[in-house]
């Protein structure tokens, strides 16, 4: 009789139950069981399941920090790649392993060859990027969970620029950051200076004139302006850079920007 | 008078001349209340339960920015629910059982009080002991994570352009939650207490409850996907029977600025009290029926 009035109530709050099970649910992305399971063990699994991802998660980046510091390349990727597969949410877990197999995993295989007085720089570039490769696919798996994140296109732009020194994917993965909702003020900057990198000044002059307006110029509480974003946007450089570019492309005074 | 049982008859008529008494149902939730705060499990799982939290100050050692925020909301509720659900299953059945081992049940249920209120006493003074766990896990959580945020705002003020991240008001909310959750989870210990012998089994039968209730979505999953009829319908009656423990779940993205639909507070709410009426009212029905 307790069995049934149990399923009954179960039943009876069914419907009641069901939207919020879905918000929970939409909040939890697919826990990819099978990649999981011999890497923790039954206990931590059932852990998982139960709902602990979030903490569990955060107990493994805490022993990548750990073997991070060791400079323990094999297990450092391990640990990177399990933090994700448990709990793909957090931004903070795919920024800082993809920085850790970009910048730091290149110099430790470095080191461990002899370092750089010893290895050849054309072996150091390949191992360079060997890890660039390893961290952007890393990143762009991230999509999946963050298709929006301006922050991932930023990551990708810094590993092109500072890891392969590809400019011009860079500057397109900084346009691509600039273009997403809640992207920093500095990726829209930065975008037209590699462009003037790359000599297309004509370009990074369109850019900018497009940009300035957008820019917030005073802080305005009632529309949601704080004297730090003000700060941040930095209108007034962005003008001091489209004046440098009139006058290196030459702009006719009947042409110029005017703000 | 029934002279063939003299002793059976006189407190039936008292009983039935005895209304239900609020005022004694107060009185057996305070002294179990009392009581519980009394054990030096409640203390000892209480202190646990602040250090682990207080100790997610060494997230600093780690230098994680604004993340750092997630880490502690992560583990202050992780501990609230570990040490939370340790406290009401075990704290449920040793206030019960120690009644009946003591055989005081045997004394307060000669007097005329309803088993009625003898169970839903004994529930509200875990909930209490429960609610004030909760109550004070939540504030040291909501310090920690106030104090942290203020010092990583000074610290890194770009990632704070929008302000806060935490909503301090749902957080108090999500803590309800867990409160509430454990209000079903002592109500479930209680209902396996009034039929089980001892406390050692009501114990272990109570994990493996909170086990099957976290894990109960599985069931609904895996209903869809059963060919042979007999386990499916198995299956669904599983996914029916246990609540949803998962449901309460909503905590997992409160450290990196999301926030609790109302709407979805009220039913996780409504849930979980429906649930604790449900199965306090078979508590009573099989304790009515209990020899002691």
């Amino acid at each position: 009789m307790a069995i049934l009035l149990l399923a009954v109530t179960g039943a009876v709050l069914r419907p009641f139950e069901e939207p919020a099970w879905q918000v929970v649910r939409a909040q939890q992305p697919a826990l990819k069981l099978d990649s999981l399971q011999g890497a923790l063990g039954q206990g931590l699994t059932v852990g998982l399941l139960g709902g602990f991802r979030a903490i569990v998660a955060d107990f493994f980046w805490i022993k990548t920090n750990s073997v991070w510091e060791d400079n323990d390349l094999p297990a450092t990727q391990t640990f990177i790649k399990l933090v994700t597969a448990i709990d793909p949410r957090p931004l903070y877990f795919w920024q800082n392993g993809s920085r850790m197999i970009a910048y730091d995993m290149p110099n430790w295989r470095i080191t461990e060859a002899g370092g750089y007085d010893t290895v050849p720089p054309a072996e150091q570039r390949r191992i360079d990027e060997e890890q660039a490769t390893v961290a952007l696919n890393y990143l762009r798996e991230a999509f999946g969970y963050h298709p929006d994140a301006p922050l991932l296109h930023v990551e990708i732009a810094n590993v092109y620029l500072n890891r392969l020194k590809d400019t011009a994917s860079a500057a397109a993965a900084y346009r691509q950051a600039a273009e997403q909702p809640g992207a920093p003020y500095y990726a829209a900057r930065i975008y037209p200076e590699l462009l003037r990198k790359l000599g297309r000044n004509a370009e990074a002059y369109a850019w900018l004139k497009q940009l300035y307006p957008t820019l917030p110029k005073a802080a305005d509480p009632a529309k949601g302006v704080s004297e730090f974003q003000v700060d941040s946007a930095m209108a007034s450089v962005v003008l001091e850079r489209i004046r440098e570019l009139e006058r290196e492309l030459n702009v006719p005074q009947s042409e110029v920007f005017r703000p | 008078m029934n002279m063939a049982n003299p002793s059976s008859s006189a407190p039936i008529a008292v009983m039935r001349s005895v209304p239900f008494s609020l005022e004694r149902l107060t009185i057996v939730a305070g002294n179990t209340f009392l009581e519980a705060v009394r054990q030096k499990l409640f203390n000892f799982l209480l202190l646990l339960a602040i250090a682990l939290v207080a100790s997610a100050q060494l997230f600093r050692e780690f230098n994680f920015g604004s993340s750092e925020l997630k880490f502690i909301s992560d583990f202050g509720f992780g501990a609230m629910v570990f040490f939370g659900s340790t406290l009401t299953i075990a704290a449920t059945a040793q206030l019960f059982f120690s009644e009946i081992e003591n055989r005081t049940a045997l004394t307060i249920l000669a007097k005329p009080i309803w088993r009625t209120e003898f169970i839903f006493g004994k529930f509200l003074g875990v909930f209490a002991v429960v609610g004030v766990f909760c109550a004070l896990t939540t504030l040291l959580l909501l310090a920690l994570l106030y104090h942290r945020e203020t010092a990583l705002m000074a610290a890194n003020p770009e990632s704070f352009e929008s302000g806060r991240l935490i909503h301090y008001g749902d957080l108090v909310l999500l803590g309800v939650l867990q409160w509430l959750k454990f209000g079903v989870l002592a109500a479930i210990t209680l209902l396996i207490a009034s039929f089980s012998n001892t406390n050692l089994y009501t114990v272990v039968m109570g994990f493996f409850v909170l086990v099957i209730c976290h894990l109960q979505y599985l069931a609904r999953d895996a209903y869809g996907q059963v060919a042979a009829l007999p386990l499916r319908l198995l299956v669904q009656l599983l996914g029916y029977v246990f609540p949803n423990f998962q449901v309460f779940n909503l905590a997992d993205q409160i450290g990196i600025g999301a926030g609790i639909d109302a709407m979805v507070f009220m039913r996780v709410a409504g849930y979980a009290l429906i649930y604790i009426a449900v199965i306090g009212g078979l508590a009573v029905y099989s304790f009515r029926n209990r020899e002691i």
